[in-house]
C-alpha cells in the first residue's frame, strides 16, 4: 500500500505541475489543445489524490503497522468506524485529506463553471494547480504519510482518545475542507484579474463557492463547539484558542464577502473591495494552515511542532505577495459602475458591516500575535486567551448583530424618511419592550440586557419583513404558508440570509446566556450524598467501571431533583455565609417538594497509552438552561469529584445549527433559469410579480 | 406615537451624514463603556469570584488552557489556592498579583495581559482597529457620494445623456422591485394603506 500511495502522490505532483505549465504556456502561445489537456490533468490529479487516500485507508483497515503513520494513529482493537477519523488525525494524513478535498472541489468547480468564463478559466486552473502542487510537494518531501518503519511493531499506538466522538467524523474534515475551499473563489477572482476579464462573470461562481466554503467552515466550527461542550469537559464551547481563531478569521472575512458581493451583483459597486476581501480570506486560510503546523503559538489543537512551519510560512507569504501584487496591478480596472448615493442605504450599511467584520478579524489577529510581539519587544511572555477576546471582540460582535437588523431594513441606494419610519418603528418598539420587561423582572447585567434588546430588534425586523411580505401575498390569494414560501422563493439569497440571521440570533442568545449568567460550583460526593445548587439537587446514586485494553472507564449514576429552596433554607443561608453558591448534603432523604426530573451518567475514561483522560459530561438540557455535570475524577476513597455548571440558554447554541445549514442551502439553491432572464416587457414584469410563470 | 420615535433620533426630514454618524459613534462608545464598566466584585459571592479567577489564570502545564478547564494536578492545586486566598479576604487583583509573582511563568500565568506600559497596547489597538475601520467606512461612503455628485453634474452637462440616465434609473428601479420581494409591479398600483414590502425598494 505504501508504494501505491507514494506513486499516486508523485503522479499527482507531476500532473499538477503539468497543469500549471500547460495552462500558462497554452494561453501565452495560443495553443487551445494544451489548455484543454492542462484542464484534464487537473481532473486527473483528483484521481491520484483518491488513489493515495484510498491506499492510506486500506493500510489502516489492514493494520499495516509497517507504515509509521498507521502505527501511530491506530491499533487493531480500535472500532473500525474510526479509520476515517484516524486517516486525518495526524499531520501527514490531514495534509493528504486537504489535497483530496481541494482536488475534488477544483474538479467540481471547473466542471460546473459557466462556459462564458472560458477566457479566464486557464488562469483559474493554473492557480488551483499551484496550490495543489504545493500540498503534493509537502506530502512527498516533508510529511509523507507512507513513511515506513525499520522495525514493524506488533501493535499500533491507537487513536487519540479525544477524537473518539461522533463529532470528530465531521468537525475536522469540515474545518480543513472549509479552509482549503476558500482557494476556489480566490482562484476564480485571480483568474478574472490575470486574464483581464474583470467583468462580473466571476461574481456568481465566486459567490456560490464562497458561500459553500463559508457554510462548511461555519458548520464545522459549530460542530467543534458542540464536541468541546460534550467531551472536553471544561464546560465551555469556544475557548478563543489560536487554532479556533485562525479558522474564525477567514470565516469572518468570507462573511463580509458574501454580503458585499451582493452589492456588486445588484449595484455593480465594491469590485475592488470584493477582490481584496477574497485575497485576505485566502491568505488568512494559509495562515491557519501555517499556525496549525508548527506555527509559533501554542494551542490545544496543534500537531506536534514540525519543521513544516517554515515551509507553510513561505507559502503564506508567497500567497500574500501574489494576491496583493495582482490586486495592485489590476486595481485601476476594478472601478465601480455606480457611486454611493446615501449613508442611509443598504450598500452603505453593508460597507459598515464589512468593516466591523474586518475589525473583529483584526482584533483577533492582534490577540493571536500579541504574545509574539511581547516576546520580541521586551522579552516577557504573556498569554492572550478567552478573557481578552471576550472583552475586546464582544462589543464589536454586538455592533455586527445590530447592523444585521439595520442593514436589511434600509433600501438600496437611499431611504426616504417615510420608509425609514415605517420599517424601524416596530423593531425599535419591540426592543424597548424587551429591555423594559427584563429590567422589570429584575434581570441583572446591563450589557446582557442591552444585548437581548439588540437580538429582539433584529428578530423583530426579520419577522416584520416576513409578515408584511406574507400578508401582501396572502391578500393576492395565497394561503398563509404558501404565501410565506413564495416570498422566500422569490428571492432566495435574501431570505436564506434571513434564516441564517435567525440562526445567528439563536447562537447569540446562547452566548449571552452562558457568558453572563452561568453559575458554577464544584465539590466531591460520596455515594448517597447530594450537591445542591440553585433549584437542583444532584444525588450520587451509583457508580460502575470497566477495564478495556486501551482504557479504564468509570461512570456515575446521578439523579437530578428539582427542589424548592424553601425546604433547604437553613443550609442555603449557611452556605451563603461561607461565600458558596452550593452545598453538600450527607443525607439525601427527599424533602417534601423534591421532584425527580432526570438521570445522568457522567463518564470518565483514562487511557494509559496516552496518559490522557477523556470525559463525557452528564447534561440535562432544556430550552431554558442546561445542568452540566463534569466528572473531574474518581477519587481513591470512592468519592467522585465533580464540577457543576448551570448554563442558561445553552440549548439555543445547538439549535441554531440546523437553521444555519438550512439558510445557507436556501441562499445557494439555484434560481430557475427563467427567473434569471432579464425582465424587459411590462407583461413579463406582471407575470413575474403575480407569480404566473 | 410609537411610529414617530425613530425620527426623534434620526431627524424628521434631512437624513444627512452627521446624525447618522453621531448616532453610530455614540452607540458604539456606549457599548464599549458599558462593556468595560464591568461587574463589581462586591456583587459576587466568593464562589463566583473564584470561578471568575479560574478563567483568568492559565494552567502552566497545559497548552492554551485556563485552570478552569483543566484536570491537571497543578491546576487543581491552583484552584484550591485561589479559594484559600479569597477566604483570606484578598481582592481579585491581589490574587492575580500573587500568582504572577510566585509562578515561574510570570505574567504569562494571566489569561489576558494586564497593567500599563507595553501591555496597554493589547487593549488600545482594538479601539484603533474598530473606530479606524468605522471611520474608513464612513469616509469611503462620503467620497463615493462626492464622486456621485460630480458624475451627476457631468451627466447633466452632456446632452441627451441625462434622459438616458433617467431611463436607466427607472428601469433599474423596476428591476429592483421585481427581483425584490414584492409581488406588486409598482408601488402606485398597491391599494392605499396596503403594507407592501416594496416600500424598501422605493427610491
Amino acid at each position: 500500500m505504501a508504494d501505491l500511495g507514494v506513486m499516486a502522490l508523485l503522479l499527482g505532483m507531476a500532473l499538477s505541475t503539468y497543469s500549471v505549465v500547460g495552462s500558462v504556456v497554452g494561453v501565452k502561445t495560443g495553443m487551445p489543445a494544451l489548455v484543454v489537456s492542462a484542464r484534464r490533468a487537473l481532473y486527473m490529479t483528483m484521481i491520484t489524490a483518491f488513489v493515495a487516500s484510498g491506499a492510506l485507508i486500506a493500510a489502516f483497515v489492514q493494520n499495516e503497522f509497517a507504515i509509521k503513520y498507521v502505527a501511530e494513529h491506530s491499533n487493531s482493537v480500535m472500532d473500525r468506524a474510526f479509520v476515517w477519523v484516524a486517516f486525518y488525525s495526524g499531520n501527514e494524513g490531514s495534509l493528504l485529506y486537504i489535497v483530496l478535498a481541494l482536488s475534488i472541489m477544483s474538479a467540481l468547480a471547473i466542471w460546473f463553471a459557466p462556459r462564458r468564463m472560458e477566457r479566464s478559466m486557464p488562469w483559474t486552473i493554473a492557480v488551483l494547480a499551484v496550490v495543489q502542487l504545493f500540498y503534493f510537494f509537502v506530502l512527498i518531501f516533508f510529511a509523507s504519510p507512507f513513511e515506513l518503519l525499520d522495525v514493524i511493531p506488533e501493535e499500533g499506538r491507537g487513536i487519540n482518545p479525544l477524537l473518539t466522538h461522533p463529532g470528530m467524523f465531521s468537525h475536522p474534515p469540515m474545518l480543513m475542507g472549509g479552509l482549503i475551499a476558500i482557494t476556489i473563489p480566490f482562484a476564480f477572482a485571480s483568474g478574472a484579474l490575470i486574464s483581464g476579464n474583470y467583468g462580473d462573470d466571476w461574481v456568481d461562481v465566486a459567490r456560490v463557492s464562497a458561500i459553500l466554503a463559508w457554510g462548511v467552515l461555519g458548520a464545522g466550527m459549530l460542530i467543534g463547539a458542540w464536541w468541546a461542550y460534550t467531551i472536553l469537559g471544561w464546560g465551555g464551547y469556544w475557548g478563543w484558542d489560536p487554532i479556533e481563531n485562525v479558522a474564525l478569521m477567514p470565516w469572518l472575512v468570507l462573511t463580509a464577502f458574501i454580503h458585499s458581493i451582493m452589492v456588486q451583483k445588484r449595484r455593480g459597486m465594491f469590485r475592488m473591495w470584493n477582490v481584496a476581501l477574497l485575497n485576505i480570506a485566502f491568505v488568512l486560510a494559509q495562515l491557519g494552515m501555517f499556525i496549525n503546523r508548527g506555527g509559533p503559538v501554542v494551542s490545544v489543537h496543534s500537531f506536534a511542532s514540525s519543521a513544516l512551519g517554515i515551509i507553510f510560512l513561505s507559502f503564506m507569504l508567497l500567497s500574500l505577495l501574489f494576491a496583493f501584487g495582482l490586486f495592485l496591478w489590476r486595481m485601476p480596472q476594478l472601478k465601480s459602475d455606480r457611486a454611493m448615493e446615501s449613508f442611509m442605504s443598504r450598500e452603505a450599511a453593508f460597507l459598515v458591516n464589512n468593516f466591523l467584520f474586518l475589525a473583529v478579524m483584526g482584533v483577533t489577529l492582534w490577540g493571536v500575535v500579541f504574545p509574539l510581539f511581547s516576546d520580541l519587544a521586551r522579552d516577557v511572555s504573556v498569554s492572550v486567551s478567552a478573557p481578552y477576546f471576550d472583552r475586546a471582540n464582544g462589543p464589536i460582535l454586538l455592533g455586527i448583530v445590530l447592523m444585521m437588523g439595520v442593514g436589511p431594513l434600509l433600501p438600496w441606494r437611499k431611504s426616504s424618511a417615510r420608509s425609514l419610519r415605517r420599517w424601524f418603528a416596530w423593531p425599535l418598539v419591540i426592543a424597548v419592550i424587551v429591555i423594559v420587561v427584563l429590567v422589570a423582572l429584575g434581570v441583572k447585567r446591563p450589557i446582557a440586557i442591552l444585548s437581548f434588546g439588540v437580538v429582539a430588534f433584529v428578530a423583530a425586523s426579520i419577522m416584520e419583513e416576513w409578515w408584511r411580505g406574507t400578508v401582501a401575498r396572502h391578500r393576492s390569494g395565497d394561503k398563509w404558508a404558501r404565501a410565506w414560501w413564495r416570498l422566500v422563493n422569490g428571492n432566495r439569497p435574501r431570505h436564506g440570509g434571513y434564516i441564517v440571521h435567525l440562526s445567528i440570533l439563536m447562537l447569540g442568545l446562547g452566548i449571552i446566556g452562558t457568558n453572563f449568567y452561568q453559575q458554577r460550583t464544584d465539590g466531591a460526593l460520596a455515594l448517597g450524598e447530594s450537591l445542591v445548587i440553585d433549584n437542583y439537587r444532584i444525588e450520587y446514586v451509583d457508580s460502575d467501571s470497566s477495564s478495556r485494553p486501551d482504557r479504564i472507564a468509570q461512570w456515575a449514576e446521578m439523579s437530578i431533583y428539582r427542589i424548592d429552596p424553601a425546604d433547604y433554607a437553613t443550609e442555603i443561608s449557611l452556605a451563603r455565609a461561607q461565600g458558596s453558591d452550593s452545598f453538600r448534603l450527607k443525607d439525601s432523604t427527599r424533602r417534601p417538594n423534591d421532584r425527580l426530573i432526570d438521570q445522568i451518567q457522567p463518564w470518565h475514561g483514562f487511557y494509559p497509552d496516552f496518559n490522557m483522560a477523556s470525559v463525557r459530561s452528564g447534561i440535562r438540557s432544556t430550552i431554558v438552561e442546561d445542568l452540566y455535570v463534569i466528572p473531574r475524577d474518581f477519587l481513591s476513597d470512592g468519592r467522585i469529584s465533580i464540577a457543576v455548571s448551570i448554563n442558561p440558554l445553552a440549548w439555543w447554541l445547538w439549535a441554531s445549527g440546523p437553521f444555519f445549514i438550512l439558510g445557507t442551502m436556501v441562499a445557494l439553491w439555484p434560481q430557475p433559469a427563467v427567473e434569471r432572464r432579464p425582465v424587459r416587457t411590462e407583461k413579463q414584469i406582471r407575470a413575474l410579480a403575480t407569480g404566473d410563470l | 406615537m410609537a411610529s414617530r420615535f425613530p425620527f426623534i433620533v434620526i431627524g424628521p426630514r434631512a437624513l444627512s451624514v452627521r446624525p447618522a454618524a453621531v448616532l453610530l459613534a455614540s452607540t458604539m462608545i456606549a457599548i464599549f463603556a458599558v462593556a468595560t464598566g464591568c461587574i463589581r466584585e462586591d456583587d459576587l459571592t466568593l464562589e463566583q469570584r473564584a470561578h471568575q479567577l479560574y478563567s483568568q489564570l492559565m494552567c502552566p502545564v497545559c497548552d492554551a488552557q485556563t485552570i478552569d478547564g483543566s484536570n491537571a494536578p497543578v491546576a487543581q492545586s491552583m484552584r484550591l489556592k485561589v479559594r484559600e486566598l479569597l477566604d483570606d479576604g484578598k481582592t481579585n487583583s491581589e490574587i492575580k498579583e500573587y500568582f504572577v509573582l510566585r509562578s515561574p511563568e510570570g505574567e504569562a500565568i494571566l489569561a489576558a495581559p494586564e497593567g500599563g506600559g507595553f501591555n496597554l497596547l493589547a487593549w488600545i489597538v482594538p479601539f484603533f482597529i474598530t473606530f479606524g475601520g468605522i471611520g474608513i467606512a464612513l469616509l469611503t461612503i462620503r467620497n463615493l457620494r462626492r464622486s456621485n455628485a460630480r458624475s451627476a453634474e457631468f451627466a447633466a452637462a452632456g446632452s441627451g445623456s441625462a434622459t438616458d440616465q433617467n431611463d436607466l434609473a427607472k428601469y433599474l428601479a423596476q428591476v429592483d422591485r421585481d427581483l425584490g420581494i414584492s409581488p406588486i409591479p409598482a408601488a402606485g398600483k398597491a391599494g392605499p394603506g396596503t403594507p407592501s414590502p416594496d416600500e424598501k425598494a422605493d427610491s
